[in-house]
């Protein structure tokens, strides 16, 4: 019973694939399975992987955010301007609860719009999304800071632990900022599996009509995963920073789509209603594997971008195949079904 | 100590310049079974929507257990112990059914955390309480219509319910899933919870109820108790005009010729074997329980599903059936059970509903399309089937249930099909739109052009109109009959013990 | 219903599109009215002449210093020079600041196109209405009077990889970066450094990767300088023709704990630099100093204006440090101003 519970879930499927592909990288480039590479890998999940746990709760609310790279794009321009402009020195966590407050105050903005219009949200958020690409290049006047405050530049230099692979003799430290990942997906999962909150998200991304009927605040819950997505966004955005040492317009370029097909690749439903922070984040995790190492798996650079293409629609196709194949048929044995019936009905 | 439980006193409500419910009132008894009836659009959903705090009255007041208020509002009515359970039952498809029972009862102990275990256990406990067996981790999704109702109920009894409102819970049910529903029903009653029972099958009412409400057009027609009432009087009182219906024979069928003939039509899991034939001037009807494969065949015939075997003759020339697309081709038509969701365009207006069947004959030289004829056909449909309308540019969710079927059944009659499959086409419609329309099937059999298979679970339905009916049973066709050597009870007892009984 | 969503839909796009057009007019503006007050009178009695000129991106670092450099022939020849551009680095953006700038009564334009082709037109109306016109960063380029560019693509390519062999030692692994595979003169500079390679160092060995893909983004050429010496851990060079190139690699280099092992070279500016030319993984990076050719431009401008075109022949000097002998092939010119920064001068450049 328990395997069988577990052969349905989509995580296994993305797990396994997970597996096989870690082995075959290894396979081919001997690098996969070393202890830098590891905390390398570890390191790119920093960004995407808190992207993606908050955009995992607008998506199974049965909304659409595309405005969140933008959102940590203001957010990292604007506290390292600030703390430029007013040579800050105090301790950087200022810094990261500023961009928390700002990208949870540029989500709602979407949350509002989106809980009392009534559009459509992926129109919403093309648009807010323009509006602060629009402040970052306009109002801040940026598209690259190449020297960071102190707090900030500090909190770029401070790593955990370093490892060094014997066979290859190449290093990689695991930044401070893993916490901050660890923390969001903790946070996320709590809500969403333990709280009457996390549930609402799931009633409301099943069916908001219900949803409303049986007391939940479907408005308040919409304003609520907006908000948590721009505020992970704000914080994102200034990890980002201390990942890079430095801010650049372009970092978080095409993000939106691929932290959407990450989530979907992780089994949410794109309608809304099912998921869960576990799968998002081997989502994540599945999308780094094949970005960042078609290179070891020797594939041209040429070829690269067809191949991510057709990897994150393969892996969307799986689970709308299910869902087609199902519609086209019966799946409950009639035929048989009847003897049952009988049985159960005397 | 008064018995009373609710009382509502003159309460209206206007919605812009209509007025959905003139000063009506309405009396509930703690423990009493009440029944409100009424055709679509006479305000019951209204006064449902006011009693569970959707909607705030224009005037009037609502009376609960002896306290009075002007209004509800959502949580006030959960909280005071008033539960709905609408017609499409508000349940989470994407959600187990342990988290589906129990989230209520968590929302109404305004609990912020979710304990699992507990859920768990309430769940178990009020599907024991009601006597049924789901399995708890299942996805509500999956399961049949009348699991979901169960379920809902489950659900609504958690909370210290006193008042259970039940928006036409039978409608999609199975004789035999009415009769477990009725046990349920029962035994709340026993246990003093009050029962507000929306229908519109005139035989639920005489069984279930004490005592029965109508309205119509937003007014109290009648309320009183449901012993001593004949069908005539309630019918009259439900439509103001006495209607009756005779058994439809196709005494001027012509048997020699088939306009439709099916053999051995198989598809996995669905049914096997299933042939039949249709005649100049016959309405051949198909009956059995929900999941005896009835809908499945129906799907197949229109080539929702593809057949595995089997063989299709349509005027006695075979054809191959595998889409839709083919389906529309080949004239065969099909008015769904659902219309909601595969029949019309919800958010479009009735006009575009009517052509959209018949887009390709309306196509121009120039690829365009002709909506000056498109305007003319809907104007003819619409005078023919009698569709009550404001104008053909609204919207086709201005429509009551009776008039959206006519508008479904008048879109596939314009591209003049050679076979009409109706599958359910009175659910969920009112009784003068419903005789409407079984009226104009019986004029199209007459004209004996057109081959129609009724495809239903409402006996009566089956047995007034069509001349022959099949059962169906487990995929198979256990017995063909003439309507004229059955009566609703003979039927009932041959759909859900099929031929094993007749021996008997 | 339908018609209501429709409409606001439309009114959100609206209000998208306000923003965005709104950003983009506003900056050329107000740059224009700081630095037009500059200089409106005539120069030592002559004729004076309005230049004006339009850079790529006027919240650049780099096209600041373009400006400062045009400012500063202003001031020392007293024509009305200044610095137009759009407020991000967006070609439609551009040419509105182009078509506004025609509009009013400029002698000469200098421009340093976004995309090139899309410029054409704009130009040539330019050019019927008798504006002289001076492009740079477009080598090729037709529709103007004169392209003028800092060094010949082959000589910068080729210096790069003078810079990069040095720092290998002549000898081991390396690859080349770009930002994308489809900018011209990215490639053009790789095409002439391994064409380079090939000839004068035959000990460097350039791997099957070849040239690798960082769409002008620092994080992604981190990212792949990183696979890159994972999968080949005896790599010595990386060559990056994007300015983010150098500086990514380097980063990743420090990381992996392989400072003074591998070396990254390659066009670069000092602001974003400078952290890895002080840890060495930069040793060098190669660019031009945008206010000399700034200056150069406009010098080219007055030169044609006063009638002197035909003395702009190979071997002209105009007088600025790196156009002391220009070379001229038709309407291309182009100087000697690689500008090499390493840690020792790279506070003499603010760029």
């Amino acid at each position: 019973m328990k395997v069988k519970r577990l052969l349905k879930r989509n995580e296994f499927y993305v797990a396994l694939i997970i597996v096989v592909l870690s082995l075959l990288i290894h396979a081919k480039s001997g690098q996969f399975f070393t202890a830098n590479n590891l905390v390398d890998l570890a390191r790119s999940l920093i960004v995407p992987g808190m992207m993606a746990s908050g955009l995992f709760m607008v998506i199974a609310s049965g909304n659409i955010d595309v405005s969140f790279p933008y959102t940590a794009m203001l957010c990292m321009f604007s506290i390292t301007k600030l703390f430029q402009i007013m040579d800050y020195q105090g301790p950087v966590i200022l810094g990261f609860i500023l961009a928390a407050v700002i990208g949870a105050l540029l989500g709602a903005v979407n949350g509002v719009l989106a809980a009392w219009l009534k559009l459509p949200t992926l129109i919403i958020t093309l648009g807010t999304c323009t509006i602060y690409l629009g402040f970052t290049q306009g109002v801040l006047k940026s598209s690259v800071i190449s020297v960071l405050p102190a707090p900030l530049a500090d909190m770029a230099n401070t790593n955990l632990f370093s490892v060094r692979s014997a066979a290859t003799n190449l290093g990689s430290s695991m930044h401070i900022s893993i916490f901050l990942l660890i923390a969001t997906l903790l946070i996320v999962g709590f809500i969403m599996r333990y709280t009457m909150l996390g549930r609402g998200i799931y009633a409301v991304g099943g069916d908001p009509v219900a949803a409303e009927r049986v007391g939940f605040n479907v408005k308040a819950i919409t304003v609520f995963v907006f908000a948590f997505c721009g505020l992970v966004g704000g914080v994102t955005g200034l990890t980002q920073v201390t990942l890079s040492g430095m801010c650049q317009i372009n970092f978080f370029d095409g993000y939106e789509m691929t932290i959407i097909a990450a989530v979907v690749l992780g089994g949410a439903n794109i309608a809304g209603g099912s998921g869960s922070v576990f799968g998002t984040f081997l989502g994540v995790l599945l999308m780094k594997l094949i970005s960042n190492n078609l290179i070891l798996l020797g594939i041209p650079t040429e070829w690269s971008k067809l191949m991510t293409g057709v990897l994150i629609i393969l892996g969307v196709c799986v689970s709308a195949y299910k869902m087609v194949s199902a519609e086209r048929k019966v799946t409950s044995n009639i035929l048989k079904a009847a003897d049952g019936e009988e049985a159960a009905h005397e | 100590m008064s018995d009373i439980l609710l009382e509502i006193k003159e309460v209206s409500k206007h919605f812009g310049g209509v007025t959905a419910l003139d000063k009506v009132g309405l009396t509930i008894r703690k423990g009493e079974i009440h029944c409100l009836v009424g055709e679509n659009g006479c305000g019951k959903s209204t006064l449902i929507k006011i009693i569970s705090g959707f909607y705030k009255p224009d005037g009037g007041t609502i009376c609960f257990d002896g306290q009075e208020y002007s209004s509800l509002d959502i949580k006030q009515s959960i909280q005071l112990g008033i539960q709905v359970i609408y017609q499409d039952m508000s349940i989470f498809p994407n959600l187990t059914v342990a988290e589906n029972i129990a989230m209520n009862y968590e929302l109404y102990n305004r609990r912020k955390l979710v304990n699992w275990k507990n859920v768990e256990t309430i769940a178990k406990q009020a599907l024991a309480h009601i006597g049924i067996d789901i399995p708890l981790h299942e996805s509500v999704g999956s399961l049949s219509i009348a699991d979901k109702q169960l379920i809902a109920i489950a659900r609504s009894i958690l909370y210290n319910s006193r008042l259970i409102i039940m928006d036409e819970p039978t409608s999609a049910l199975t004789r035999r899933e009415v009769d477990k529903l009725f046990k349920v029903i029962r035994q709340l009653q026993k246990e003093g919870i009050s029962i507000l029972f929306v229908s519109h099958k005139l035989d639920e009412v005489f069984e279930i109820a004490d005592q029965f409400t109508v309205f119509r057009n937003g007014r109290l027609i009648v309320s009183k108790e449901a012993k001593n009432i004949t069908n005539e009087q309630f019918v009259f009182y439900m439509t103001g005009r006495n209607i009756e219906e005779e058994y439809f024979t196709a005494d001027h069928a012509d048997v020699s010729s088939s306009l439709f003939r099916v053999e051995n039509l198989c598809l996995k899991n669905g049914f096997e074997n299933i042939s039949f034939e249709i005649h100049p001037g016959e309405i051949l009807g198909i009956t059995g329980l929900l999941g005896s494969g009835r809908t499945e065949l129906a799907k197949t015939l229109f080539g929702m599903y593809t057949a595995d075997s089997g063989r299709i003759f349509i005027e006695e020339k075979e054809v191959k059936i595998k889409s839709p697309m083919d389906a529309l081709k080949l004239k065969v038509a099909y008015v769904p059970e659902d219309r909601l969701t595969e029949g019309l365009f919800l958010t479009q207006s009735i006009e575009n509903n009517m052509i959209i069947s018949n887009i390709d004959r309306l196509r121009k030289k120039k690829g365009t399309v002709d909506f000056q004829r498109g305007n003319e056909d809907s104007k003819y449909w619409v005078k023919s089937l009698g569709i009550k309308l404001h104008e053909l540019k609204d919207g086709i969710q201005t429509l009551s249930g009776g008039n959206q079927q006519k508008v479904v059944l008048g879109k596939w009659l314009e591209t003049s099909p050679k076979v009409l499959i109706l599958n359910g086409p009175t659910v969920g419609v009112d009784i003068g739109a419903k005789y409407d329309i079984h009226n104009y099937l019986r004029k199209l059999a007459e004209e004996k052009t057109m081959a129609i298979l009724l495809i239903s679970d409402d006996i009566n339905e089956i047995l007034m109109n069509c001349n022959r009916i099949l059962i169906i049973k487990s995929g198979r066709i256990t017995g063909e009959y003439k309507n004229t050597d059955l009566d609703s009870s003979r039927l009932q007892v041959l759909i859900t013990e099929g031929e094993g009984a007749e021996a008997v | 219903m339908k018609k209501k969503l429709m409409s606001m839909v439309l009114c959100v796009l609206l209000i998208a599109a306000m923003t965005v057009g709104c950003g983009g007019q506003e900056t050329p503006a107000s740059t224009g009215t700081t630095s037009e007050t500059e200089s409106t009178d005539t120069a030592d009695g002559g004729e004076s002449y309005t230049i004006a000129t339009v850079v790529k991106d006027m919240s650049d670092p780099w096209c600041l210093r373009h400006q400062e450099g045009v400012e500063a022939y202003a001031e020392e020849t007293g024509y009305n020079c200044y610095v137009k551009g759009p407020s991000k680095t967006d070609s439609a953006e551009q040419i509105q600041v182009l078509e506004n700038l025609i509009e009013q009564d400029i002698d000469a334009l200098c421009v340093v196109p976004i995309d090139p082709e899309a410029c054409k037109p704009v130009l040539a109306k330019a050019r019927e209405k008798g504006i002289v016109v001076i492009t740079h960063e477009a080598e090729g380029f037709e529709e103007c009077d004169y392209d003028l560019e800092a060094f010949n693509n082959q000589e910068y390519g080729e210096a790069m990889m003078d810079e990069l062999a040095e720092a290998m030692g002549e000898e081991g692994k390396y690859v080349t970066m770009v930002a994308f595979l489809s900018s011209t003169s990215h490639n053009q500079w790789m095409d002439a450094a391994v064409a380079h390679q090939k000839e004068a160092y035959p000990n460097m060995e350039l791997i099957p990767e070849e040239r690798i893909e960082c769409e002008d983004n620092m994080d992604m050429a981190y990212n792949k300088a990183k696979e890159i010496i994972k999968k080949y851990p005896d790599i010595k060079g990386f060559l990056g023709a994007s300015s983010y190139d150098p500086p990514g690699a380097a980063k990743a280099i420090d990381e992996l704990g392989m400072t003074g092992q591998i070396h990254a070279v390659g066009t670069g500016v000092p602001s974003v630099s400078q952290p890895y030319l002080e840890s060495g993984s930069n040793p060098c990076v190669l660019c031009w100093d945008p206010a000399l050719s700034g200056k150069a431009m406009c010098q080219l401008a007055v030169m044609i204006l006063e009638g002197n075109e035909d003395q702009i022949q190979t071997g002209l000097d105009l007088g600025i440090e790196g156009y002391n002998s220009v070379t001229v092939d038709g309407t291309n010119i182009s100087g000697n101003a690689i500008l090499v920064i390493d840690k020792e001068n790279m506070a003499d450049y603010a760029f």
